[in-house]
């Protein structure tokens, strides 16, 4: 082996382990979408994170915080992977983030393990990823912390049959589960099961098979885009609604495609961990930011995911620079004011725990937009989908 | 009972739906013997031209729409002229690759100028009503596909197989040069159909929106249907076409209400089935 | 395709006055990249495995003509058979690599007996329809494959029981190159053996070759399976260097991505192969770090300048150049 390279590894790995010595920049890693159908939301990350650094300033605990942002084009763990990898050992990043599909995120709980890299994930969902390593940390949600409130929640307001409507595929199997367990346990009927191609294009036989069961609702989880937008549009054209079964969703409505949606989506009822139209100062100061920084940028799940990601980070390097199991240690159990409402860090799960707000879609009077009207808290839960 | 009648509409109305967006693909692809990967980027450019004249400069759907498959024909035409004229004499595979490189640079376009999120294209309050058939509602859009894909049938009918252009075209794709020799201007005849499937493509994506809503990514999250469709309707026919996009609309409604699980292996298992045992679709020629 | 004959004759000529020159010089641009590129081992290695993946498209399309959208099947079938073998049976990677290679050969073979009946866009609606169908049915297999959260626990033991999976990626990069390596050769014999030099007859012309009498589908089957296996034996080294194997191992894109990478490089040569994925792996790995979503701008421009100036391929264009400085001759087919 060339000692030149030997020297130049053992270098990188000396940075990795204890760079805080005389780094003065901590850099970031940001592993997301840029490219391809899933874009839109790797642009929103990064409108996040630059809202959150012109409101903090570029640095933290004396250190300057530089973000490198690398695309990995969707569910892409070979390519996820080689990008961690190129970010640990050439740009010697000392935090990774990002991460918005599930097999992206698994790839790298064996690499962060050995490096000790703290990981912020902005959104990936599966409860078990954070398993996999004790690096990982997330600031999104997952299917069970929103899906049961909602059965909960759905029951007591008189919601006693249900069916449900998922794609078929990992999390929408996820929500399903989390539904009917949650429903079931409060003594409410799921009347069928129903499980969508993820390639469906006309819903209709699915909400004919719905409105032919004549439940009080149907709990539905699509993927965004294209399939949440068929499923809508079906759900009302089929007049479900005027015939009393209710919409019950979580993710549907997010702001993104919110719009698109039209005046189909009023009165669609969600179950959401955020919603654009919060109130609070935070979140206004937040969204008035963005609106600043990117002209016409919506604030939904993924900036405000990123956004809080941004702050664990901050928080980390101030506590430790850039040692990796000093900074989880330090952020375990945080607490802070989200553009969401309060939040926690679970020292557990390294999940948040967080209210779950109840959400109808409503034109809003003063901008015309279509926004989620938060009607109340139905819960503050972490991550209940965990299990040891 | 109720079921069967279920099945017929919603399947009869989804597969005008695929025959609509199909249909301009059929007219390049089957016709011209273009295998015209870029078919869908055509349906995006009318779409997203018509979001734009919709939402952002607040014109009525209908001249949106108009407007819309206008321009995109003009497109198609300057596109012709300019890459399409070099592709018909390559390869399958240089098509394919040629026509994949045109369509990246569309989608790249339209995410430049609109961003990646889903480009709506409001319909107007008639086409939104809900129709009572007595037994069920059908919403009214659906209907109206119904009546665009009835009417481009018929028109296409007559112009294809019935006037002396259909003729021209006919004989042109089957010997350029015999074609020539008789005095028919290829060029021209090429660059006319061109343009009418375009349009067709722009047309099917603005009325097919309301199930396959358009985003930049369109042209690749649907090219395998647009395909599927043509394929199994036989190259070179309107109405195998026709026919292919009507029974996969019934097979796949049928296969969702009754086994909606397994739903798209059937699909795709029926799919092979058909190219296995007509290789050249359902009414292909040779 | 005329064009192709030209390149042809000259690289069989220069490989009559020095043997296997363009493979010695690959091998060591190989070596040289290691030292050359230390931080990148992981790209280089990525890289290495698509070369394989193409490798084996080129085989089955570049010399036997068979028109396919639908290679990641094979690729993912590979994947997902090491990635369970590994996680139920054996971590020992070389007998992964074999697992993965059977699995890529079932699937083309079971397939091929369909597939290799049909032509043009049959053909490619046919290979899309197999590739569907599998990611369908590893999203349904959700307790086997993990659906689409990936199929994880996948921890490899040393390679030959001596060199660790590393952080920096060193034994991946020395695996995958030695596998790359191997399989380069057996397909160099497959290309030169009478079975294929028929389906190059084949390619050129299907008529004749049954005129005189050869199987024409039984060497076609062959051929894919062959094809398979090599394809198998990059998506199982893809699951053991990632650890982790998700749905889209059947992405459409893969398989019109290797597309693109071989007649960048040039269909009907094995090395076409190998520079087409180099030139389109760096050009991607770069521009994704510019600009990543006007990449498809470039990537487009590419694909429409390589079918337009040099439809041979970047092996093509001594050629092209030539055709447009000295003889007078047509560089289009």
């Amino acid at each position: 082996m060339n000692n030149l390279v030997r020297a130049a590894l053992a270098a990188a790995m000396a940075t990795l382990c204890a760079g805080a010595c005389w780094a003065d920049t901590i850099k970031v890693g940001v592993i997301a979408e840029f490219s391809g159908p899933f874009a839109i939301y790797g642009k929103q990350y990064k409108e996040a994170i630059e809202t959150y650094v012109a409101q903090h300033g570029s640095q933290s605990g004396g250190h300057d915080i530089e973000f490198i942002y690398k695309d990995v084009g969707g569910a892409n763990p070979d390519l996820a992977k080689t990008l961690a990898q190129e970010l640990l050992i050439r740009d010697r990043v000392n935090y990774l983030a990002g991460l918005t599909f599930t097999p992206n995120a698994l790839a790298l709980a064996p690499l962060i393990e050995q490096s000790e890299t703290p990981t912020v994930i902005f959104n990936a969902a599966t409860s078990a990823i954070n398993k996999q390593s004790p690096y990982f940390l997330r600031t999104s949600y997952t299917l069970w912390q929103v899906s049961t409130p909602l059965a909960d929640w759905a029951y007591d307001q008189g919601i006693h049959t249900v069916v449900t409507a998922v794609s078929d595929y990992g999390p929408g199997i996820d929500a399903e589960n989390a539904f009917k367990a949650a429903f079931e346990k409060k003594g409410g009927k799921v009347i069928d099961t129903i499980r969508m191609p993820l390639a469906t294009t006309d819903f209709t036989p699915f909400i004919q098979r719905v409105r032919s069961q004549a439940p009080n609702g149907v709990f539905a989880f699509l993927p965004g885009g294209p399939p949440t937008f068929g499923f809508t549009k079906s759900y009302n054209e089929n007049g479900l609604a005027k015939e009393g079964i209710r919409f019950l969703g979580t993710a549907e409505t997010e702001e993104s495609n919110l719009q698109a949606l039209g005046d189909a989506a009023i009165g669609l009822t969600t179950a959401f961990h955020y919603s654009e139209a919060h109130d609070s100062d935070v979140n206004a100061a937040f969204t008035k930011k963005l609106g600043e920084l990117s002209a016409g940028a919506v604030a939904n799940w993924a900036s405000v995911g990123a956004y809080d990601g941004t702050h664990l980070i901050y928080k980390m390097v101030e506590a430790a620079g850039a040692d990796g199991p000093k900074a989880i240690e330090a952020v375990k159990s945080l607490k802070w004011e989200s553009p969401r409402g309060p939040v926690e860090m679970d020292p557990k799960t390294r999940t948040l725990i967080q209210n779950v707000y109840i959400r109808d879609v409503e034109r809003d009077k003063d901008s015309g937009r279509l926004v989620n009207r938060e009607k109340g808290v139905i819960a503050t839960v972490g991550d209940l989908g965990w299990t040891d | 009972m109720s079921l069967i009648l279920n099945i017929a509409v919603d399947g009869i109305a989804y597969g005008m739906i695929l025959f609509m967006i199909s249909i301009g693909l059929s007219v390049t692809m089957g016709l011209m013997r273009v295998i015209n990967l870029a078919h869908g980027a055509f349906a995006l450019l009318g779409g997203a031209a018509a979001h734009a004249l919709i939402a952002r400069a607040g014109l009525s759907f209908m001249a949106a729409a108009l407007l819309a498959i206008m321009a995109t024909m003009a497109i198609a035409f300057l596109l012709e002229r300019l890459v399409y004229r070099r592709i018909y004499g390559l390869g399958e595979l240089q098509q394919v690759l040629a026509t994949i490189g045109i369509t990246f640079i569309f989608i790249a376009l339209v995410n430049r100028l609109l961003g990646s999120s889903l480009l709506a294209i409001p319909l107007p309050d008639f086409l939104q009503q809900s129709v009572d058939l007595g037994f069920r509602v059908l919403p009214a859009h659906r209907l109206a596909v119904i009546l665009a894909g009835a009417v481009v049938i018929a028109g296409l009918y007559l112009t294809i197989e019935r006037s002396r252009f259909g003729t021209r075209l006919r004989a042109a794709v089957d010997n350029r040069s015999i074609a020539s020799a008789l005095g028919i201007n290829i060029d021209a005849v090429f660059a006319a159909t061109f343009c009418l499937g375009a349009g067709l493509a722009a047309l099917g994506g603005i009325l097919g929106a309301e199930l396959l809503p358009i985003d930049a990514y369109y042209p690749l999250r649907y090219m395998v249907l647009f395909l599927i469709v043509v394929s199994v309707g036989g190259m070179g026919s309107i109405t195998g076409s026709f026919m292919a996009a009507l029974a996969l609309g019934i097979l796949e409604t049928a296969s969702r209400y009754l086994i909606p699980d397994f739903g798209t292996i059937v699909f795709f298992a029926a799919v092979m089935a058909v190219l296995a045992i007509r290789p050249r679709g359902l009414l292909g020629k040779a | 395709m005329s064009v192709q004959e030209i390149p042809l004759t000259t690289i069989r000529t220069r490989i009559r006055g020095v043997p296997l020159m363009p493979e010695a010089v690959m091998l060591a641009l190989a070596v040289i990249a290691y030292f050359l590129f230390p931080y990148d081992l992981a790209l280089l290695t990525r890289i290495m495995v698509m070369m394989l993946f193409v490798l084996s498209l080129d085989l089955v399309l570049g010399y036997a003509g068979i028109a396919t959208l639908g290679h990641a099947a094979l690729y993912g079938t590979g994947a997902y058979a090491a990635g369970l073998f590994a996680v139920h049976v054996s971590a020992d990677p070389v007998t992964g690599l074999v697992v993965g290679a059977a699995a890529g050969a079932a699937l083309a073979l079971v397939s091929g007996l369909l597939l290799m009946r049909a032509h043009g866009l049959t053909l490619l609606m046919l290979s899309i329809a197999v590739t569907l169908i599998c990611q369908e049915i590893a999203n349904k297999a959700r307790d086997l494959t993990g659906g689409a959260d990936g199929l994880r626990g996948i921890r490899m033991e040393p390679v030959l029981g001596l060199f660790k999976f590393d952080f920096v990626g060193r034994t991946g990069f020395w695996y995958a190159l030695a596998v790359l390596c191997v399989c380069y050769a057996v397909l160099k014999v497959v290309t030169l053996s009478p079975i294929g030099l028929s389906v190059r007859g084949i390619k050129d012309s299907a008529a004749r070759m049954v005129a005189i009498g050869s199987p024409v589908y039984r060497r076609l089957v062959t051929i894919y399976t062959i094809g398979g296996a090599v394809a198998g034996v990059a998506g199982a080294l893809a699951a053991q260097v990632t650890q982790l194997v998700s749905l889209e191992v059947y992405a459409f894109n893969l398989s019109a991505e290797a597309l693109i990478m071989l007649i960048l490089g040039g269909a009907g040569r094995l090395h076409g192969a190998i520079i087409g994925t180099l030139i389109f792996m760096v050009v991607h790995h770069i521009a994704a770090s510019v600009d990543p979503f006007n990449w498809l701008f470039i990537i487009g421009a590419l694909v429409l300048g390589i079918v337009f100036f040099v439809p041979a391929g970047m092996l093509g264009i001594p050629a092209a150049l030539r055709n447009l400085t000295g003889r007078n001759g047509d560089a289009r087919p």
